[in-house]
């Protein structure tokens, strides 16, 4: 089990309010990631959670018991740290029985689950080295397997790929998503990367500011966005925003087209415009079109590769039923 | 709240300790200066038990301005460390820059160079004034004796001999008169503290910039600007921390004191509180309470210079 | 080039001369006492035994007759060992605490501590011989072991802190997560850490106890005397004993110099509370 309720939780630091009330389901079994830019608040959220800082407001509810004034080590949640927090002076093998030595589970009991845990993570060969004797990505394994054993009722991730290089962060990418289909158990995962956010939540929070500015599963994110702040942070390439007279056409005050909801045509295109820059990557072509009078650059993303460069006028035709309409408030219109 | 009460609370006893230890008996001290207080008086035997029916005043501190001992003891404290400061602060940096770089047996050398800081305080001063400084018994009277015998056997010889009958036999220097004595204890508290120097100089000079040495170099700048423009403001910082450091440390000076003269002429401030201690204690006190403000003076800028450097 | 390579040869070679010229000497008078130490009262002052002797060991031999350097000795390691261990036990959470746990006073308490380093000692002789003798704590092995501790603590919660802190906090939150509460923080995970730290911050504890020369002369007589005592106490009469005196001398410094060869380091460390690195 593992069902976290956030209500009316609130952090301070001093006279600076990081948090002001928020309130969050997350349910047992749930994927969800928190996501936004740095310094929005996402890791002193999931701190909050797992008891590594004190709540100055608010209560939070584990399988519907309120362990507000828990210690983190009696919550029951196991945590991976960005930068592993592996012991130094333990080995592997130790490193991984310490929780469960910690709870007091027999020896036998301890070795059958290293060894599942090893098993499972490649480490088999690495049981008796120290961390410091380990690659990053085998590092971080450990620090996985440490957090497996104790069986605990929710993973608690902050920022576990960020330390790691951009091959291996999908490899993991794809293990930890496994690792949740496999075991059901919910799991918390915080990044400020949207595309970790989006292939691997089932459910995305993003933040910013300390506030929720929405919270639902990845293509619900991706298709409504609730506000301007989450339609820009979600999607790569960027969404375009556009304001004026072409917004006010649509009746609102700022619309957001996505790259890939503008279609490059021969004629008649809605909008034209000259080509800055063109990235052909053999399987799309970006360009970066500018002199459409809409914004300083639109970003258009095209299926294939599409032959225009750098200073060939372009036209440009945003499909009607993608365009997403946001009024002065940076609210979504319906 | 919750979580971090326990932890927290572990640093209670330590802080509590040192609250007592320091506040106890400084607050006696502070009571004691205002007060006639004395441990022998015929005459006035209700002095010799501590009672705000004695209440002085600024007496003792009156008492203690005036007397002449006093300005002895602040000046000989001040000669005292200001001497042992230089010297330090200039043979630690001369060492300091000799030893930085490799050469065969550095490491030796440098378990040479440190080994004067472990010596105790007391084994120190024995070894000094007795074993090498004595005029007639130590290494220094042997050393002129020795030298007076080979001259005096010189003037002997033939030819040379009479240019040598003009050289004048050799004094020894006795450290344990009262002029003297303060020069003992500035050479064997040099001889202890300017390892230290040495020790904290090499570690700094260690963490100098050697990309900007050698764009120095290049730019031709010769060895000495090398040193006055980029090694000596290098050295700011840590000098002052040695030179406060010191100075803490040596205004409490004692042991060496008291071995070499008894403070006999040369008194400093700790001695002399240990002195009034015998009998005056009101005057004690008072110049226990000069003694920490001058201290504190220094321990002001000290921990200023500390504090910005601590939560980084 | 040639020149200047050739002038750096030689640059070496004269460098290494001084330095080791300069290091013999800072080390001579501690050689002298060693040597000194095996000859008769009689030898050490005369001159043309100066370096050639004929040794002996009747100076280290008759040091129990003559000082009664083991009573004295013993004194010193007790209440040295004893002061070391309470200073490290007090202060391990207390540095823990701040390192870890740190609070907006944090820095002022470490800044206070600090200070009462800093205060003369003198200033309160007399109100400490006072309160000891009136406890009937004057001269014994606890006041004293009390005191050594009380001075040196602020310097080991201080080297502690900075070891303390070079620790990841992710580290102890690790160890926090995974079931351990805060003693188990300590024993389990951080005094393993910081094994290294610890183990010399307390030599270089032990080194000032043994070698610390105003309360434990001014706060005993006989029965808790440590070795400062006995040689503050025996300074010799002009140039007789010359040969026992450096015996007992030697025996009181050279276990500590030998301690201190191993935790030079360190000293910068502590003495500077972290301020040279």
């Amino acid at each position: 089990m593992g069902r976290i309720v956030l209500e009316n939780v609130t952090k301070s630091f001093g006279e600076t309010q990081v948090i002001p009330p928020l309130n969050l389901e997350i349910d047992d079994g749930e994927f969800a990631v928190f996501v936004g830019p740095s310094g929005c608040g996402k890791s002193t959220l999931l701190r909050l959670i797992a008891g590594l800082e004190d709540t100055t407001s608010g209560r939070i509810l584990i399988d519907d018991a309120d362990v507000t004034e828990v210690s983190p080590s009696k919550r029951g949640l196991s945590m991976v740290f960005q930068t592993y927090a592996l012991y130094p002076h333990m080995t592997v093998r130790k490193n991984i029985a310490f929780p469960m030595r910690m709870a007091g589970l027999s020896e036998e009991e301890q070795e059958k689950r290293i060894m599942t845990a090893a098993e499972s993570l490649n480490l088999v060969d690495y049981l008796d080295r120290k961390p410091g004797q380990l690659s990053g990505g085998q590092r971080q394994r450990v620090a996985i397997g440490r957090a497996i054993v104790r069986d605990p009722s929710a993973f608690l991730f902050d920022e576990p790929l960020s330390n790691l290089d951009a091959a291996l962060r999908v490899g993991m990418r794809l293990e930890i998503t496994e690792m949740h289909e496999r075991m059901q158990t919910t799991m918390i995962y915080v990044t400020h990367d949207q595309v970790e956010a989006m292939t691997m939540a089932n459910k995305i929070v993003v933040l910013r500011a300390g506030v929720i500015e929405q919270v639902g599963s990845p293509l619900e994110l991706y298709r409504a966005p609730q506000n301007l702040f989450v339609a820009g942070f979600i999607g790569s390439p960027k969404m375009n925003l556009i304001d004026g007279p072409q917004a006010q056409k649509h009746g609102a005050t700022t619309i957001g087209v996505r790259p890939e909801h503008i279609d490059v045509v021969e004629s008649g295109g809605a909008w034209t415009g000259t080509v800055g820059v063109a990235e052909h990557l053999g399987s799309d072509t970006f360009f970066y079109v500018h002199g459409t009078g809409l914004a300083e650059t639109l970003t258009v993303r095209a299926i294939g590769d599409v032959s225009l460069k750098h200073g060939d006028p372009i036209q440009l035709a945003p499909r009607a039923t993608e365009i997403h309409r946001f009024d002065a408030d940076g609210l979504r219109l319906p | 709240m919750s979580n971090r009460t326990l932890p927290r609370l572990l640093q209670t006893p330590a802080v509590i300790l040192l609250l007592i230890w320091m506040l106890v008996p400084l607050s006696m001290t502070l009571y004691f200066s205002f007060i006639r207080y004395v441990l022998n008086n015929l005459r006035r035997p209700e002095w010799t038990t501590p009672s705000i029916e004695n209440w002085r005043g600024f007496g003792n501190y009156n008492f203690v301005l005036n007397n002449q001992d006093f300005w002895l003891a602040v000046q000989n404290s001040l000669l005292i460390v200001c001497s042992i400061l230089f010297l330090t602060v200039i043979l630690g940096v001369l060492i300091a820059v000799l030893i930085n770089k490799a050469f065969p047996g550095r490491s030796l050398v440098r378990v040479l160079l440190i080994s004067p800081f472990f010596v105790m305080p007391a084994v120190n001063a024995v070894l000094w004034i007795n074993m090498i400084l004595d005029p007639v018994l130590g290494l220094q009277g042997l050393a002129v004796g020795g030298i007076n015998a080979v001259i005096a056997d010189l003037q002997n010889a033939p030819i040379i001999g009479p240019f040598f009958s003009l050289w004048p036999a050799l004094e020894p220097i006795s450290f344990r008169a009262t002029q003297t004595s303060a020069y003992a204890v500035i050479i064997m508290v040099t001889w202890q503290w300017t390892p230290f120097a040495v020790l904290i100089f090499m570690t700094s000079l260690q963490s100098e910039d050697q990309q900007q040495k050698e764009a120095a170099i290049l730019d031709g700048a010769s060895a000495w600007s090398q040193f006055r423009f980029l090694t000596l403001p290098h050295l700011g910082r840590p000098i002052a921390i040695v030179v406060m450091i010191q100075a803490i440390f040596h205004l409490s000076l004692y042991a060496e004191i008291e071995i070499v003269s008894r403070g006999n002429g040369n008194k400093n401030l700790p001695y002399l509180i240990g002195e009034f201690a015998n009998n005056n204690i009101g005057a004690a006190s008072a110049t226990g309470i000069f003694a920490v403000i001058l201290a504190n003076i220094v321990a002001i800028f000290l921990l200023r210079m500390i504090g910005k450097t601590l939560m980084e | 080039m040639a020149i200047v390579a050739q002038n750096s040869k030689y640059g070496k070679a004269g460098r290494t001369i001084l330095a080791w010229g300069v290091g013999l000497l800072f080390f001579f008078p501690i050689f002298w006492l060693v040597l000194t130490s095996f000859k008769t009262d009689a030898d050490a002052v005369k001159p043309e035994f100066l370096f050639f002797f004929t040794p002996t060991l009747e100076n280290y031999l008759n040091m129990t007759e003559n000082y009664d350097y083991w009573r004295f000795a013993t004194n010193s390691v007790i209440t040295s060992v004893f002061a070391t261990l309470f200073t490290l036990a007090v202060g391990i959470p207390c540095a823990y605490a701040m390192a870890f746990n740190p609070s907006r006073g944090t820095k002022d308490i470490l800044m206070w501590m600090l200070s009462t380093k800093m205060l003369p000692a003198a200033a309160v002789l007399y109100p400490m011989t006072f309160l000891t003798k009136s406890m009937g704590l004057f001269d014994t092995h606890f006041l004293v072991i009390m005191v050594l501790s009380l001075i040196n603590l602020p310097i080991v919660v201080w080297m502690l802190f900075t070891y303390f802190k070079e620790i990841p906090k992710e580290i102890i939150e690790a160890g926090q997560m995974d079931g351990v509460n805060t003693l188990g923080e300590i024993r389990e995970i951080l005094i393993p850490l910081a094994w290294g730290g610890i183990a010399s911050t307390a030599l270089l504890c032990f080194i000032f106890c043994w070698n610390e020369a105003y309360w434990t002369v001014r706060l005993t007589t006989t029965e808790a005397a440590t070795l400062s005592k006995l040689i503050e106490g025996n300074r010799a009469p002009e140039g007789l004993f010359f040969g026992r005196l450096s015996a007992v001398s030697a025996a009181a410094v050279g276990p500590i110099v030998v301690l201190g060869w191993f935790c030079q380091k360190q000293l910068v460390q502590g003495l500077t509370f972290g301020a040279v690195k």
